[in-house]
């Protein structure tokens, strides 16, 4: 029989940097995308019949480059499985893969499983969030990454976070330009953070390359400004303002939020680097500390399952001074852009799926149970079984949405054809 | 009159509980549907309840079941008789407002794919109409005209009319909301403490709740609270629901349940990867699939390779499902009694201690008539159906013999 392979689900740079590590090893991998391609959110390719490139800095590129050209040498190793969904593992270990193209769930045992399926994107909810015209900043990049083309008519970029200036510039350099970039925080109030921040030599030249583009393209950049709500307004959007007591009305066609991202953990296993089948978490979806740091993650994780399966490995301290750089840094920007918690309208919806307002949400017991919360209180329960609205709750409410134990399987919509046309690789 | 320490008697005597005229305390366990109906007619009679569940309400087998509130599936016999009285509670409550938007009439279709299941499903029928039960013969094309779509498999079908539909954790939060009841969630009871021959509280970790009577309604994790053995089996079920077919009310007229479910709950199956389908057609108009029938799995994890069966036997029945997207699979955990009948009744030696459990899959059907009916019996009232065949006595018999 077939040595089984090491599972990596992803291929973003964390999973493709794992992949890398293991094939390079000597050992057989199964890595699986859900996308067509590889590249994950931050380093999504062009769909096809789309060749104009979206302006992003030299360091990603080469990065991304160096991934491929690794994965490419010894591909032999790597069996591949694009557009393929990770489903979750049942009760009795099976990897569970929606495959989209055969319209057919497979299930799988591997040796040892690395996860690297990256981070969420979080918001702050405001009523009018869930309209047609308001969409997720990152959501918009990457559709910048596979169509080359901005969204047409004004844009507002709001939230919080590093990605805000960073899409407003490719925004700028496809052409269209946001009217404003509002950030949430105020860092010049937090300068002990920023001088932190000013010693991140990478981040921080990147940083000034979307400031110069910003300045350039005369976009201005608002610190502690918040949106309050958005109301349709013909084919487009009213947008509701606020800085310190100010208030203010903005028209635009898209208004585009984030406050941040979040590993994405709902479903996905427990890690458990000692189990008899060990699964190691890695890249955003571990710890969410960028594009940079997930390379490094994914390479940790791989060393860590090659120590685990018995493969003579180097222990690389760089690797893990890097990660924990990336953690200052991260901590550092968490600092600078902090900004108290708002208590939303009773109105707001808080998860889309289900059609949940907040005033529903507080109307629940504070010590109400996961059942309480899911079932008579219909959050998490839709499509995304909370992957989006776990992490708002989880801030409304003080605490985390208490997660299914074991992990739910499905964790992403699988039709009822293809998993009554489930194949597995045991011999039963 | 509120019923007092003095009042009524709890099946046996109060001559050691009478330092106060306070309202009746009882400590209900578990917050499921039975628990929670119970509290809720306790409540209503003037008594004073602590609903303590060791996770919180619904959190067992009445937050993992279809919403069948069906006589057709039931057992010839008390199983079929207390059916259509907790159905008939079921559709006085939605009368008077208690279960008002939660209870929906709607028929459940028997539905036969080969001749053995067609004999089976007359056999059934002759049983339900023997017990005063409306039932309807309906051929296969009469059949399509009401369920467009039904697999060619199908041959035959009865239809039971007078069947509904309510969500267990639905009914759960109705009953607790409308009723004035202290519930303690993260509260697992480890003991009933008996002081002078009789219930005197319940230990909640290290803490003491004393109460006057004790309801015992947890489910399958009754049987440790009560000193009587292995009464209850836990029988795993998993299921899977789907995506929405649409917004407009349940996407098919009718609650399908194959045969192979009627097989199982007649006892000619005893095979323990037995799946008794049924096709729960949801007011979100999403479908709820079901279900494996498991004995001695008390956990709630699901298996793709069981959920991949169930899904090719529903699709067989009725192909539109090929449609759909499933958005979860879960599991629920029935308490099954060694005989196939629920257990209520007064503890047989613990006065002040009355036992509800052990409804396998009817809790959702049975729940609040039999949470209502123990509440009687802790009133020192008379139940309104007789309940003697449920009686926990009958199992220390069976002990002696055993």
């Amino acid at each position: 029989m077939r040595e089984a392979p090491i599972l990596v689900v992803g291929a973003g740079p964390a999973g493709a940097s794992a992949a890398a590590t293991i094939a390079e090893a000597g050992l057989p991998v199964l890595l699986i995308e859900q996308r067509d391609q590889f590249g994950g959110a931050i380093h999504r390719q062009p769909a096809a019949g789309n060749d104009s490139h979206v302006w992003r800095p030299a360091r990603h590129r080469r990065n991304w480059a160096g991934l491929m050209a690794r994965l490419q040498a010894c591909a032999g190793r790597i069996e591949t499985r694009t557009e393929t969904i990770f489903l979750g593992v049942d009760s009795e270990g099976r990897f569970l893969f929606d495959d989209r193209r055969a319209a057919c769930v497979f299930a799988r045992r591997p040796r040892a499983a690395i996860i690297a399926v990256g981070a969420v994107e979080t918001i702050r909810p405001f009523p009018g969030w869930e309209l047609p015209g308001v969409m997720s900043a990152g959501g918009a990049q990457v559709l910048l990454k596979e169509t080359g083309r901005p969204p047409e008519g004004p844009i507002l970029v709001a939230g919080s976070g590093a990605l805000l200036p960073a899409l407003a510039a490719q925004l700028a350099k496809a052409g269209n330009p946001p009217v404003a970039v509002l950030e949430r925080g105020r860092p010049w109030n937090a300068p002990a953070a920023l001088a932190r921040l000013a010693l991140s030599w990478g981040p921080m030249s990147e940083a000034a390359a979307y400031a110069t583009t910003l300045a350039t393209s005369r976009v201005p950049y608002r610190c502690g400004a918040i949106v309050t709500q958005a109301e349709p307004d013909g084919d487009g959007l009213k947008v509701g303002i606020r800085v310190g007591d100010q208030r203010q009305v903005l028209r635009v066609r898209h208004l585009l939020i984030h406050d941040g991202i979040e590993p994405n953990r709902t479903g996905i296993p427990l890690p458990d680097p000692d189990a008899a089948v060990p699964v190691l978490l890695a890249g955003d979806g571990r710890e969410a500390l960028g594009a940079d740091a997930a390379i490094l993650d994914g390479r940790r994780a791989a060393t860590q399952v090659l120590a685990r399966l018995g493969q003579a490995t180097r222990r690389m301290r760089s690797d893990e001074r890097g990660l924990i750089r990336a953690r200052g840094f991260q901590a550092a920007l968490t600092q600078a852009l902090h900004s108290e918690p708002v208590v939303p309208a009773p109105e707001t919806l808080i998860c889309r799926c289900e059609g949940r307002s907040y005033a529903e949400l507080a109307a629940l017991a504070p010590d109400a149970s996961a059942r309480e919360i899911r079932l008579m209180g219909r959050f998490g329960l839709g499509a995304c079984q909370g992957r989006f609205c776990g992490p708002m709750i989880a801030a409304l409410r003080g605490q985390p949405l208490p997660a299914a134990i074991p992990p739910r399987w499905p964790l992403r919509p699988v039709s009822v054809a293809a998993l009554a046309r489930l194949t597995t690789d045991e011999t039963e | 009159m509120k019923p007092t320490r003095f009042g009524p008697s709890l099946y046996g005597t109060n001559r050691f509980c009478m330092a106060s005229s306070s309202p009746l305390h009882v400590a209900v366990i578990g917050t499921g549907i039975v628990g929670a109906s119970a509290a809720h007619f306790l409540a209503a009679a003037g008594a004073r309840v602590t609903l303590l569940d060791a996770s919180g309400p619904a959190a067992g087998a009445t937050g993992a079941s279809d919403g069948a509130v069906s006589v057709a599936s039931k057992r010839p016999g008390p199983m079929m008789d207390l059916a259509r009285h907790a159905r008939a509670f079921y559709v006085r409550h939605e009368r008077d407002g208690l279960f008002r938007g939660l209870f929906h009439r709607r028929s459940t279709f028997l539905v036969a794919r080969t001749a053995i299941e067609a004999d089976l499903v007359t056999r059934h029928g002759a049983d339900l109409a023997a017990a005063g039960e409306r039932v309807v013969e309906v051929d296969r094309a009469t059949l399509l005209a009401r369920i467009p779509g039904l697999g060619d498999s199908v041959c035959a079908a009865l239809e039971i009319p007078d069947d509904g539909h309510a969500l267990g954790y639905e009914i759960t939060q109705r009953l607790l909301a409308t009723s004035r009841v202290d519930i303690r969630r993260n509260a697992p009871v480890s003991e009933i403490v008996m002081r002078a021959g009789r219930a005197c509280g319940v230990l909640i970790r290290d803490e003491f709740l004393p109460a006057d009577a004790v309801l015992v309604a947890a489910g399958i994790g009754s049987a440790p609270l009560l000193g009587l053995g292995e009464i209850l089996i836990p029988r795993k079920g998993q299921m899977a629901v789907t995506d929405r077919a649409t917004t407009a009310g349940p996407a098919i007229d009718g609650h399908l349940m194959a045969a192979s479910y009627l097989a199982a709950k007649r006892g000619i199956v005893r095979d323990n990867s037995h799946i008794g389908l049924v096709i729960d057609p949801l007011m979100t108009g999403q479908f709820l699939i079901g279900g494996s029938r498991e004995d001695h799995r008390s956990d709630h994890s699901t298996d793709a390779v069981t959920i991949a069966a169930i899904l090719r036997e529903a699709l067989d029945l009725y192909p539109p499902l090929a449609a759909r997207r499933v958005l979860r699979s879960f599991a629920g955990v029935r308490s099954a009694s060694r005989d196939g009948l629920p257990i209520v009744g007064p503890h047989p030696h613990r006065p002040g201690v009355v036992i509800a459990t052990g409804f396998e899959g009817d809790g959702i059907c049975l729940g609040p008539f039999m949470g209502a009916s123990a509440a009687r019996l802790l009133l020192g009232e008379r139940p309104e159906a007789d309940l003697s065949s449920l009686s926990p006595q009958r199992l220390v018999r069976a002990e002696v013999h055993a």
